[in-house]
Parts: structure tokens; sequence; C-alpha cells
């Protein structure tokens, strides 16, 4: 396994990709999400140009459990620690990745040229609709998810099984939902080089248009939900591309 | 490299990844299908190709073999496929 330590946890690290454009580094989504939600996705596109750095947050995935550090600003340091070897690099996230993406850019302007925010739980479609999605259990999450998965989930004994422990871990174990609550509120002022992307299904979509507006950020729609590296696999792949070599 | 032996080290790369468990239901074959039947999780999947990217080198590019193919081609991935993919690439 490749593996950095942030904050002395071990955390899991996928790099892709040799090319010369500028690098990129990924991050995923709260309890469901881990690596292989862009190593399955987006991730191989743009490694067909660049190098592509993604990891597991702390407590997902096959990085090192934590009890806490949840929110953004603990998140974000985890991927300065994880990052500093880089160059000046993009940054892609999806869902409570993306405002740890978007903490990364507003606590090191220097270091961050472009970003793409998916999905981004953003006011006032946020924290609070979050944490009883979380709270509503591993049964709510399923059924949140696309089809195929949840198929494929809760068909089977042993997957449905290590997603449940992992859910009651985070939500029971950690400081995870009270990190979510206590989360203070995205800077709005403006900010470049930023495009926001939502399903037009998505409960997130309201919030995530009114604060691209306010930061002059670039706000796209693709068809889909919270869930949009699957739901618009390819779509949302070119549009990630367009966006960072444009 | 044979069939047989490139299925030996699938196996083995999977039993290291995921542990014994991943047994539980008998020896793997070709058509053992790494959702269906394993229920490997995806992390897990992203484990075991770094593990045989390890194994095979640069002749084996499973990143763009699993890239050129639909979410539900994925999912429904058999280790036949796998092990004819590598086959493949090593002949």
């Amino acid at each position: 396994m490749s593996s950095l330590i942030a904050n002395g946890l071990v955390h899991h690290v996928q790099d892709l990709g040799t090319g010369s454009a500028v690098p990129v580094v990924m991050a995923h989504g709260l309890v469901i999400g881990s690596l292989a939600s862009w190593f399955f996705t987006a991730g191989p596109v743009l490694a067909q140009t660049r190098r592509v750095r993604m990891y597991d947050l702390r407590g997902h995935g096959r990085t090192a459990r934590a009890p806490s550090g949840f929110d953004t600003r603990t998140l974000a340091s985890d991927l300065d620690e994880l990052t500093r070897d880089l160059p000046v690099f993009d940054l892609v996230g999806h869902s409570w990745g993306a405002l740890v993406a978007l903490r990364f850019a507003r606590l090191h302007p220097g270091r961050v040229r472009r970003l793409v925010l998916v999905e981004g739980p953003l006011p006032p479609a946020s924290a609070i609709e979050m944490t009883e999605f979380l709270a509503a259990g591993p049964e709510a999450m399923l059924e949140s998810l696309p089809e195929s998965l949840r198929a494929a989930v809760a068909s089977g004994r042993r997957q449905a099984q290590r997603l449940v422990d992992s859910v009651i871990h985070l939500v029971r174990d950690t400081t995870l939902l009270a990190d979510i609550r206590t989360e203070p509120e995205p800077e709005v002022t403006p900010l470049g080089g930023v495009m926001c992307v939502y399903g037009d299904a998505s409960s997130c979509r309201a919030g995530g248009e009114r604060f691209a507006k306010a930061i002059g950020a670039a706000f796209r729609v693709l068809p889909g939900g919270h869930y949009l590296h699957l739901d618009a696999r390819a779509e949302l792949a070119t549009l990630i591309v367009d966006h960072l070599d444009g | 490299m044979t069939h047989a032996e490139i299925l030996k080290i699938v196996e083995e790369s999977l039993v290291e990844i995921a542990g014994d468990e991943i047994l539980i239901a008998g020896p793997i074959a070709m058509t053992t299908s790494f959702n269906g039947d394993l229920e490997l999780e995806s992390i897990e999947f992203v484990a075991l190709a770094e593990k045989l990217q390890q194994r095979f080198g640069e002749k084996v590019d499973f990143v763009g073999w699993i890239s050129g193919k639909e979410l539900d081609q994925i999912i429904g991935l058999t280790v036949g496929e796998l092990v004819g993919f590598i086959e493949t690439c090593l002949a």
C-alpha cells in the first residue's frame, strides 16, 4: 500500500499518471466515500496528461481510523501534509471533500491553481441536512446510493456488513457528526479559478448555485444526484478536464 | 506464465488484501466475480490493482484497462477476465 503520514495518521495514497500538466489532488466525500470514488471515475482520465494524487481521508478506506478531526480545518491540514512534495496543484473534491478543498485553497492560496467543487454541501443546504442524513443510519444512506451500487451492496453480506460497520464506527465512535454540525460556514468572498458542479436532482444544488454566484465561480449542472461522479461519470470527467486545461 | 500461475497470484494477492475470509465460499475460480461472489469493496479492488501492478510491472496497465470499462462492467468483473487481461499483456 502506498502510504504517507499526516498528523500522525498513516494515509492510503494512490498516485496515477506522469504527464506534464499541473498535477491534481482529488478528495472524496465522507462515510461512503474513499479514494475509489475517483479511482474508478475521473482519476484515470485526468491521469492521461498529469500526475493525479488520490487519498483516503482519515477514518475512511484504507487510511487509519481516527477518533476526531473531521472538520475541514483538520482535514485541510492532513491534505497539506500529504501534498508537501507537490508543486502548485489543482484540487478536486466531492461532497465534504469539496469543502476540504475549498478550505485548503483559502488557507494556502499560493499552492492551488484551480478548484473543482463537486456536490459540495454549501449553505443553506449544508451541514444540518448532512448530519440528519448520516444520523438516519445505514439504510437511509443506502437508499441514496445510485441504483447499481445499491443493488450490489444490498445483495451481499460482506460488503453490506463492512459498510454498516464503517458507518457505525464513524457515527458512534468518532466526532464526525459533531464536527459537521459545528463546521463554520465557508468564507464567501471572490475566489478565482473555481468551478462548482451539481447534479440536477441533488438537494445540494440550490445552495451550491447561490454560493458559486457569491464567490464568482463557474456553475455547471449535470444529470444525476449527489453521487455525480457515478451518475455522470464520463460527463463529469470531461467537465473537470476542460476546466483544468481551459 | 500460465493461466493457472496467474490465477494463483491473483488469489494470493486477494488474500493479502482482504484476508482468508475472502476464500470462505471456496477457492477462487475463473468464473468468480469480484463483486457478486467475493464481495470485494471498491477500495480493496484499488489495492488489488496496485499489488498486481507491482507484481507484473508496467506491461500490465490495470488503470487504463479499468478506466476503459463502464461502471456496470467493473461491477460485474470476473477473476477470469482479469487473468485473461494479464495473460494478454504478458504474451
